[in-house]
């Protein structure tokens, strides 16, 4: 199990991957409200322009991030992405705040399925599926494309595209991925590589991070709201914003860190781990843990989690090559002679 | 204070200067305290450009007198506040 997940996380780090969808719900807003619907639930402003996506959070009342969300414009219409809610629920908390617009929600699982190519020659991989066009399609944008439709996004720092496509073609495309895929040492994954992968970066996840305490301010998600928006949850943020004591950091250990676990500085209990493992990338174990907030900066020895010592990182605790794979200059078949620094400095 | 302490108030203090510095210069229409020290600086994060990159490097260099030479180095500094204060603090020392 183990060396599986290794090979599978390494694959992801170094080639390309294929992994299923489930975890990811798609809804799609139709009607002359679904844009101004879309603004009520996003606490950042989503870019109404067509084939381009906002990386943006659903929030409750009480500003608990309760899903990850990917807000899609498609002319008039939009995809709405989301991980930690399944559709039904992403519907519901949508048209509950969509009174008196003109909106209809559909949930395309039953049509429809996704499928996820990750790695630093995800996109060289797509490309000869696709068309060599696909190059030039900039993160955070998506194109429908002969059979399916192409998400570029992504949660491991690597270059990632969600494929959405509809159920009784999926088989054939995954058959043309696996026999394209050969060519670029393609490995099917599973989720919990890409939730590994995720900690590696420190990409929030939904399923794993979430608490019913924590806001964005405490995940460091400041980046996905704004304060002076009206939204679910934005009345709470603005009276947490005065009172916020803790904020997660990233820790890392030789030795096994657990979810759970209690924190501990100058033996003192700081906080605790919300999502550990290990990562096969760095050869340690890392966590995400909400502690104290004077005490959450990177660059700090001296923390004990169980039995053992750890210590703060800077994210993302990896330096991931597909920062510095340029679509214009490497190639795959050239990886090895390109050059690249390792994953991991010493 | 205890050693971690007194270490981690010199990391607050230079996310401060940190943040202060790119709300003005970058002119980032946020207050400081929503750049949270882990969040991506360019892409999705903050939507910082290749223009902000080039402010950056200018503000390093002025400001904390870091220059960046290497463009791998750079491209892995600027993911995050953390990273900019990682670079700092190899460069001049602690903390």
């Amino acid at each position: 199990m183990t060396a599986r997940l290794d090979h599978e996380v390494r694959a992801l780090r170094t080639a390309t991957t294929l992994a299923a969808g489930d975890h990811i719900a798609c809804v799609r807003v139709r009607g002359s409200g679904a844009t101004d619907a879309i603004d009520r639930v996003s606490p950042r402003p989503a870019f109404a322009r067509a084939g381009k996506m906002t990386h943006t959070l659903v929030l409750d009342d009480d500003a608990r991030p309760i899903a990850d969300l990917y807000a899609c414009c498609d002319e008039d219409d939009w995809f709405l992405l989301a991980e930690g809610m399944p559709a039904p629920a992403l519907i519901e908390h949508v048209r509950a705040r969509a009174a008196g617009l003109d909106v209809a929600l559909d949930d395309l699982s039953p049509s429809h399925a996704m499928v996820t190519l990750n790695g630093p020659y995800a996109w060289e991989l797509l490309g000869e599926l696709t068309t060599p066009d696909v190059i030039g399609l900039p993160y955070l944008g998506f194109f429908h494309a002969d059979g399916f439709t192409c998400f570029r996004g992504g949660k491991t720092g690597e270059y990632g595209y969600d494929l959405l496509v509809e159920r009784d073609r999926l088989g054939a495309l995954r058959d043309q991925i696996l026999t394209v895929g050969r060519r670029f040492e393609l490995a099917e994954i599973s989720l919990a590589a890409l939730e590994i992968a995720q900690l590696e970066n420190l990409v929030w996840n939904p399923r794993r991070e979430s608490a019913p305490d924590l806001t964005p301010i405490e995940l460091q998600l400041q980046w996905r709201i704004r304060y002076d928006r009206e939204y679910p949850g934005a009345a709470a943020l603005h009276r947490r914003r005065r009172v916020a004591e803790r904020r997660a950091v990233l820790l890392c250990a030789d030795r096994e860190l657990a979810d759970g676990a209690r924190v501990v500085a100058d033996g003192r209990d700081i906080g605790g781990v919300l999502h550990a493992g290990r990562s096969p990338t760095r050869g340690d174990w890392l966590a995400i843990a909400i502690v104290e907030r004077a005490l959450a900066h990177a660059g700090l020895a001296g923390f004990e989690v169980g039995d053992a010592v750890a210590r703060t990182l800077s994210a993302p605790s990896i330096d991931n090559r597909s920062l510095l794979v340029d679509p214009q200059r490497h190639a795959f078949a050239t990886r090895d002679t390109d050059g690249f620094p390792p994953l991991v400095r010493p | 204070m205890t050693d971690l302490e007194i270490r981690s108030a010199a990391r607050a203090a230079m996310l401060d200067r940190l943040r202060g510095l790119l709300v003005v210069h970058l002119q980032l229409g946020r207050d400081p305290d929503e750049l949270d020290p882990d969040a991506p600086l360019f892409g999705s994060g903050l939507g910082l450009d290749s223009l902000d990159a080039v402010e950056l490097v200018v503000c390093l260099e002025s400001e904390f007198g870091v220059r960046i030479e290497d463009p791998v180095a750079l491209r892995h500094s600027f993911r995050s506040l953390n990273k900019m204060i990682d670079l700092i603090s190899a460069t001049r020392g602690a903390p």
